[in-house]
């Protein structure tokens, strides 16, 4: 299945008469373009974009004005068509252009069906060309076909060496390295598909030659990655105004609440829960927050200084407030104990993409997902809000895994290249890129990014006691409003069975959903089916 | 060269001169009425002008207009002018908002006596009280933009990407 790209070129000394352009006729040389020049035109390599932007000039023209073409078409050849580039000049400079007008739109290509079994289909990816612009002139960027050419033969590769790693022939995967290389240069990988590819070329090349390790950053730096990632693109966002607006909702009727969040980093969702509760009607409760996060090591300490913050503001606002850091690296290691919840007041338990973590490899008996899910129910919360990346990367085979990875994260790429924030941008590529390494180069304990769909966490979450509570028309209508704030207009949120699911172009990306403890009268019934719940679990 | 000059005065003493200036009450009652954009302009015309028209509740009249026909509970106010008031409110929140949200429904020239409901001005209250805690934290790398947006808004200063 390994398909040799290299070019075919035999043929073409014959065709070239008098064209200038090629210094040596007699074998291609490496600055004609070998796919085209099998074809049997002569273009050189530098020129292949000029020579698109002209074609695409001559086809503009020649359908704008078709009494001229019958002209042309009645006239004897007197071009030579093998030199491209020339012969494309000669036939514009007979027709009287106009201006080249400067709206590209977005080129969107089909859905391309690889033939052979395993490759699936590879889905719309759209060229933002507008994007690729420069500020002051307006540059047409065009996406020749060449290139798209290249961009689908680079995800053929990409995926025929991940199979090879798959069956563990690591050797013959890396040999293909070089080849993706070349083509990965011949496309443009500031945007669009040719971006993710040299993601993925480069996790895998990692897991291949096994240099992971070296990605991992500092609790801090992870810090300003997530929050440049939370300011580039609205996922972020959608989850805590989403999860904030079911928790005030919960909260109703109580003075004394308590939220747990499951990670704190720089605590940007819960200023508008503060404002929210000092202006509901009844007054504001006196508002416990616990946050969790990674310890510090160099004597800073961060979860300290994010509560003062908070207090603050609290304070600003005339809130009752208190607040408690909880340091542990994993969310295994956090013991019931260390939270101190009273039992008078509300608790709401907020995991952002955290419970995925827990999902270790071993199905032991007494899994970490269970310990968590027991304490927590233990707890009796009021609410518990869940939010998770909405995708399957915990597949038990990895080339199941590294496909829909790819999937995945060209979507999420794609509704990035709407942002223009820089530095936002560069860095949220970043944070994203530590995840896609994650799932594809790691394995065990160390791959914690195992992200799973809705419908799973769904029949977990039962088994382990837990009902499912609606999020609400409120919910529905402030994510749908703080959507349309974005700037690019891919955005969709969508209601499934009283979660909400944002989305790109209508692919799911990142699923909210809020869950409340059975009483405990109930959990007989669960108890009955523990064998289940270790299948699912 | 008298003659042009006795008109006037005659016309003068008939009528009492007006100078609204005189009136600031009656000149706070017509500048409660003005929508945003007006407002700023009234703010250029002279001292006084911009003097009354830094008052914050005139814009608070502006920012509730539309969304609540009795007063807003008093809770609210001392929450909002803790957090910076309600002219930082409209200017860094609430007219990007709209003005983000119209172009998008209706992509005409947005109108800036467009009415607003209580869902867009409460988006607009939480994103900025996420603007004032960024503002206050030192964690966040742009220290020298403490006047400015702070990044959890610069996503409405930019131009829309259609």
């Amino acid at each position: 299945m390994v398909t040799n790209e290299s070019s075919t070129s035999a043929g073409t000394t014959g065709n070239s008469s008098g064209s200038s352009s090629s210094s040596s006729a007699t074998k291609p040389s490496t600055d004609i373009d070998g796919l085209l020049a099998g074809a049997g035109y002569k273009v050189k390599s530098s020129e292949l974009c000029q020579v698109a932007q002209q074609l695409e000039r001559l086809e503009t023209v020649m359908v704008n004005s078709p009494a001229d073409i019958s002209q042309i078409a009645s006239d004897t050849v007197h071009y030579n068509p093998s030199d491209l580039a020339s012969w494309v000049d000669s036939l514009l400079s007979e027709f009287n252009q106009p201006p080249l007008s400067l709206q590209s739109d977005i080129q969107h290509f089909p859905d391309i069906i690889a033939g052979t079994a395993g490759i699936p289909t590879v889905q719309n990816y759209n060229y933002l060309t507008e994007q690729s612009l420069c500020q002051q002139q307006q540059q047409l960027t065009v996406v020749t076909a060449m290139e798209e050419d290249s961009g689908i033969r680079l995800v053929h590769m990409l995926m025929t060496s991940a199979e090879l790693v798959q069956r563990g022939e690591l050797a013959l995967a890396g040999s293909l390295f070089e080849d993706m290389k070349g083509l990965l240069t011949r496309v443009n990988t500031g945007c669009g598909i040719g971006k993710v590819v040299g993601y993925f070329i480069d996790a895998l090349s990692r897991r291949i030659l096994g240099v992971g390790g070296s990605i991992c950053g500092s609790a801090y730096e992870n810090e300003i990655l997530y929050h440049h990632f939370y300011e580039a693109c609205p996922y972020l966002k959608f989850a805590h105004f989403t999860a904030n607006q079911a928790i005030l909702e919960a909260f109703d009727g109580h003075d004394c609440v308590h939220v747990v969040d499951f990670n704190l980093m720089h605590g940007l969702q819960w200023p508008a829960l503060i404002q929210a509760l000092a202006l509901r009607p009844g007054g504001p409760p006196l508002l416990r927050l616990t946050g969790i996060g990674p310890p510090s090591p160099d004597g800073r300490d961060s979860l300290r200084e994010i509560g003062l913050r908070l207090a603050e503001l609290a304070r600003s606002v005339n809130i009752r407030f208190a607040f408690r850091g909880v340091a542990a690296s994993r969310l295994e290691d956090v013991k019931p104990w260390m939270l101190q919840v009273s039992p008078k007041e509300a608790l709401a338990v907020n995991s952002i993409m955290q419970l995925h973590k827990l999902l270790g490899s071993d199905s032991a008996r007494n899994s970490p997902m269970e310990m968590v899910l027991g304490w927590i129910r233990n707890l009796n919360p009021k609410i518990m809000t869940v939010v998770e990346q909405e995708t399957n990367h915990n597949q038990p085979e990895f080339l199941d895994r590294f496909t829909t990875a790819l999937h995945y994260y060209s979507t999420m790429f794609d509704s990035l290249e709407g942002c223009s924030l820089q530095p936002e941008k560069a860095l949220a590529e970043i944070y994203i890129q530590r995840e896609i390494v994650n799932v594809v180069c790691y394995e065990g304990s160390a791959r914690v990014e195992r992200h799973e769909p809705l419908a799973k966490w769904r029949s977990r979450l039962r088994g382990a006691g837990f009902r499912p509570l609606h999020l609400g028309s409120n919910a529905f209508r402030q994510a749908s409003m703080l959507l349309t704030l974005f700037s690019a207009e891919g955005y969709s949120v969508e209601e499934n069975d009283g979660s909400l699911t944002l989305g790109w172009h209508s692919r799911p990306l990142i699923a909210a959903s809020a869950w409340q403890a059975l009483p405990l009268s109930d959990l007989h019934v669960i108890n009955h089916h523990t064998n289940d719940i270790n299948n699912i679990l | 060269m008298q003659q042009p000059d006795i008109k006037p005065l005659q016309e003068k003493n008939k009528r009492p001169r007006f100078f609204i200036n005189d009136h600031i009450d009656i000149l706070i009652e017509i500048l409660k009425r003005l929508d945003g954009r007006s407002l700023c302009v009234a703010a250029c015309v002279c001292r006084l002008w911009c003097t009354l028209a830094r008052n914050d509740s005139l814009w608070e009249e502006l920012c509730f207009r539309h969304v609540m026909s009795s007063p807003p509970p008093p809770t609210v106010r001392p929450v909002v002018v803790a957090l910076g008031g309600y002219k930082r409110l409209y200017m860094v929140c609430l007219r990007p908002v709209l003005s983000r949200l119209a172009e998008l429904k209706s992509r005409r020239v947005v109108s800036s006596r467009r009415a607003w409901t209580r869902d867009e001005l409460q988006l607009s209250l939480s994103l900025f009280c996420i603007d004032y805690y960024e503002r206050l934290g030192g964690v966040d790398e742009r220290l020298g933009e403490c006047d400015s947006s702070t990044s959890s808004l610069m996503f409405l200063c930019k131009p829309v990407n259609v």
